[in-house]
């Protein structure tokens, strides 16, 4: 197995202002960041946490002084995304500090988890686009539309500008999702997050 | 009171975008739909947001998602020109 590209690679241009390095960087972090996070999913918005964690980190960096251990940035955005999540979880629970207690104990394992995202699957592109071209109409373009979405869009928005109700583009998203998953199953494509049920 | 299958899919649907709302400080706010889910429906909304980002990463010539494209975004909204 080859050794994980270290991210740190990055930390001086990010250091020094460079948007394109950070984003270099969000592609190798983001991933294994949100998988590490999958203890806290039901009680915080990983989605949110992912976005404010990163947005910090970029501020922080010019000053985070590396420990000389691999992926130093990754490690510090896995820390900082926890803390935001303890203190959620104490925000929104009663249990607050027997929540936080527990969820502080799978720190080790999600540290395990916490390497960096190879480059996509270049078989996975080539099926995707196969499967995104046998969507039907309605679905494809709800579908679509989240793909070149940059998050800065509602779905409200989206539905709106393909001519939908919102609960219509939502139903569409969702069947163009399920037959995706159907489709790129078919073509062989083994991922390991295609294991969903419907 | 219980959510439908049908609706519960909607906000399994609705939490998976990247779209958050930022508080007058500029933090990221947890999504509507995502409040409105219970446990099960959150762990569901979680791991397809995995999925989708696996896609759109695949998807795109620059391998970044929505995620990484609204904080660009916003770093870039913030940035001196």
């Amino acid at each position: 197995m080859s050794t994980p590209l270290d991210l740190d690679l990055y930390l001086p241009a990010i250091a020094a202002g460079e948007v394109e390095a950070f984003a270099a960087f969000l592609v190798g972090a983001e991933a294994p960041l949100r998988r590490a996070l999958g203890s806290f999913a039901s009680t915080v918005d990983v989605e949110a946490v992912v976005q404010e964690t990163f947005l910090r980190v970029w501020q922080v960096a010019p000053r985070l002084v590396p420990d000389g251990k691999p992926q130093a940035l990754l490690r510090f955005c896995h820390r900082c995304a926890r803390n935001l999540c303890i203190s959620e979880t104490r925000r929104r629970s009663r249990a607050d500090l027997q929540a936080a207690a527990l969820l502080a104990q799978l720190e080790e394992d999600e540290l395990a988890s916490l390497a960096p995202e190879a480059a996509p699957d270049p078989l996975l592109r080539v099926a995707l686009a196969h499967c995104r071209d046998r969507l039907p109409k309605k679905p494809q373009a709800a579908l679509e539309s989240r793909l070149e979405a940059t998050g800065d869009v509602p779905d409200a928005t989206l539905a709106e500008r393909l001519g939908m109700t919102l609960n219509t583009f939502l139903q569409n998203f969702t069947r163009a999702r399920r037959l995706l998953a159907e489709c790129l199953r078919k073509a062989g494509v083994d991922h390991p997050l295609l294991g969903d049920a419907p | 009171m219980k959510t439908s299958p049908q609706d519960r899919e909607l906000l399994i649907a609705q939490a998976t975008t990247a779209h958050r709302t930022r508080d007058a400080e500029g933090n990221v706010q947890l999504h509507p739909a995502w409040l409105d889910l219970d446990a099960e429906g959150r762990a569901l909304a979680h791991a397809r947001t995995l999925e989708l980002r696996a896609l759109e990463a695949a998807a795109a010539h620059d391998g970044l998602t929505s995620t990484a494209r609204a904080v660009l975004a916003r770093i870039r909204a913030t940035q001196p020109r």
